[in-house]
């Protein structure tokens, strides 16, 4: 709001195109991220996760380093390397009872590791014009990855809303221990909460991937911090039990209008930086000022 | 024969035998002029980007020159690692020759003097604090090597403003701004807006050296200032290549909008030789040299070919060759010299310089 009064060019249809662009990516990877987060986990991975996924579509769609040509099943793929990923998170996790924030930074290294060696010292370019035509292509104006990222926020507040294992994760994020007396298979809805994040991130790669055209190790640099800071700022609870998917879309639409309205208000690009911290500070606090007097423990 | 013996270590920062110091082991002197036990090290931040790779390839080729193993050392952007790695080698008593990118201006200090006191020989690049020259630590500290951002800067900024004939307006990707290159680069493009009056910077922003960046970055200033922006002029190639993206996605690529960057990434260098995009131009260092002709006088120091006590202020620092990247030269720039053509500069590795650090 308080842009639009600062700067005649916030408020149009290019602009607002452009911020739904903005926020496309880093929304699907927070609508993951948010379940995991809602069950009281982390999942650190998804730099490690995108930059495999980016590699893994690139290498199997048209490029300059192989003759493989799989289309749109390159894509596919890519979110399928995520959901392997999510997968081995989430057993790691719960099998060998290994805390989610160490064992997703470990997964995550192995991530960077995977895609550094299909990286081989050179990016490798997309050449498929279909799977390209995803990441440069509009359909009313918009880019298609708003589309897609509306779609992945449709399914995420699907689950979230109609399935068992989106209720069950606001039991066991707000108490694991009442959960596991009612008998729920905690590390079956941990582990599916995981896949979820990791095939997210694992799409969040192929699309960056489709925008920017080529398959990179250093893709998903800085989005995970981003991620993670969507899904608070929108209200859902580091400790769990409380928030959601559609919490999740105000939060990333803040962090991408934050970054596009200091821009195009003109400010010095030397304080952006503090300014974007200490407006994410005074967001979450404000999100969480109705639960400031009950005893709540912080963790 | 490849001899690249990836030297894989685990971050031993834990058990790093405490701060060097002067224990026991030789100090200065090399054991002979032979060259047997001189072992060549490269130290770079990864294998993953083609710049990098690229050293690697100029290293070997200086190895294979002495036949010699080269053991890389590669530290992912991690200070504490590259350190430790450095010291590990250390402790297995040959004398190193060293050809170090460090990651920052501090671990420079550290590195130098972890050599030094294993009677080591250490080229640096890039990155120094500024009041610390070779001369002060020692003659283990051969020499520092870098390249002047403000001359990058400026070279990349008169093409572009060629380009435009001189007038329009112009956006700025910057570095992360408190990075030296960044600075530099920056203040190179200032000065050739000095010397251009009718081209006029509309926005300069950071997109923190990073290609996502540059492309929302760039999306949002074309929003901001349309069609107004006549020029883009990015401090690397990775935000340039960001910012030709984003023109494409706003309707106005193939070639409407000129974009000049910094590094000779692959892919921008590709742009440039198809010319269907506007990417006019690059600046390269030539990183297949930055691999082996530094190494080459570390080498030289070591077996004592080359005497470090009497070299000028010149050769313990200074300034290597740029090269301004056009269609018009850009296929000498694309692919790794042959031996022979990197042979000179690998015998005399100051041929290149163009002046004093100071």
């Amino acid at each position: 709001m308080l842009f639009t009064l600062l700067s005649d060019r916030f408020f149009t249809a290019a602009n607002l195109g452009g911020i739904a662009d903005q926020t496309s990516i880093l929304l699907v990877m927070a609508v993951g991220m948010t379940f995991v987060i809602l069950l009281g986990g982390i999942d650190l991975s998804t730099e490690g996760v995108m930059a495999t996924s980016s590699m893994v579509v690139v290498l199997l769609a048209a490029n300059d380093r192989n003759d493989n040509d799989f289309g749109l099943l390159a894509v596919l793929a890519g979110v399928g390397v995520g959901a392997i990923f999510g997968l081995v998170n989430g057993v790691l996790h719960t099998r060998l009872k290994i805390p989610s924030f160490m064992v997703t930074l470990g997964v995550g290294a192995i991530g960077m590791g995977i895609a550094t060696v299909l990286f081989a010292g050179r990016a490798p370019r997309l050449l498929d014009e279909g799977v390209r035509s995803w990441g440069l292509g509009q359909w009313f104006g918009l880019s298609k990855l708003v589309f897609i990222a509306l779609f992945i926020v449709l399914i995420g507040y699907g689950i979230q809303r109609f399935t068992r294992a989106g209720r069950y994760a606001y039991v066991i994020g707000g108490d694991e221990a009442i959960a596991r007396l009612s008998g729920i298979s905690i590390p079956k809805y941990k582990t599916l909460a995981f896949v979820i994040s990791g095939s997210a991130a694992g799409l969040g790669g192929a699309m960056a991937s489709m925008r920017l055209g080529v398959g990179d190790v250093q893709i998903g640099a800085g989005q995970m911090f981003a991620t993670i800071t969507a899904v608070v700022i929108g209200g859902t609870l580091l400790a769990g039990g409380r928030g959601g998917v559609l919490h999740t879309v105000v939060g990333a639409l803040i962090i991408a209008t934050l970054a596009n309205g200091l821009i195009l208000v003109g400010v010095q690009p030397y304080i952006q930086v503090s300014l974007q911290g200490a407006i994410i500070v005074v967001a979450v606090a404000a999100t969480g000022w109705h639960l400031r007097n009950r005893t709540r423990v912080i963790k | 024969m490849s001899a690249v013996a990836v030297f894989a270590a685990l971050s031993l920062a834990a058990c790093s035998s405490g701060d060097g110091g002067s224990d026991g082991a030789a100090t200065g002197t090399p054991d002979g002029d032979s060259g047997d036990d001189v072992q060549l090290v490269l130290a770079i931040r990864s294998l993953s980007n083609p710049y990098h790779a690229n050293w690697v390839e100029g290293a070997e080729i200086f190895a294979e020159s002495v036949d010699k193993d080269l053991t890389v050392l590669s530290d992912d952007g991690d200070s504490q690692k590259q350190l430790s790695q450095i010291r590990s080698l250390i402790a297995s008593g040959q004398t190193i020759a060293l050809n170090v990118d460090p990651n920052t201006s501090s671990d420079t200090q550290a590195i130098v003097r972890a050599v030094t006191d294993a009677g080591g020989y250490v080229v640096t690049q890039w990155n120094k604090p500024d009041d610390l020259l070779p001369p002060d630590v020692g003659d283990n500290w051969v020499s520092h090597i870098s390249f002047d951002g403000d001359e990058s800067g400026y070279q990349i900024a008169t093409a572009l403003f060629e380009e435009m004939g001189g007038e329009g307006g112009i956006i700025a990707l910057q570095g992360i701004l408190d990075n030296v290159p960044a600075q530099q680069r920056f203040a190179g493009l200032q000065r050739a807006l000095e010397e251009y009056p009718d081209i006029e910077l509309l926005d300069d922003q950071t997109a923190q050296w990073d290609r996502n960046t540059g492309y929302s970055v760039t999306q949002t200033l074309l929003t901001k200032h349309g069609e107004d922006v006549q020029g883009i002029w990015a401090a690397n190639d990775n935000m340039a290549l960001g910012a030709l993206e984003a023109l494409k996605a706003a309707g106005r690529g193939g070639g409407e909008v000129p974009i000049v960057g910094v590094d000779a990434v692959p892919e921008a260098l590709d742009e440039i030789s198809s010319g269907e995009n506007g990417y006019l131009a690059t600046v390269t260092t030539d990183a297949w040299w930055q691999g082996g002709a530094p190494l080459a006088l570390a080498y030289q120091a070591a077996i004592g070919e080359y005497d470090v006590a009497d070299a000028s202020d010149e050769q313990r620092a200074f300034y290597g060759t740029q090269f301004l990247v056009t269609q018009d030269n850009v296929d000498e720039h694309m692919s790794a010299p042959t031996a022979e053509e990197l042979q000179p500069d690998l015998d005399d590795p100051f041929l290149r310089s163009v002046g004093p650090i100071e």
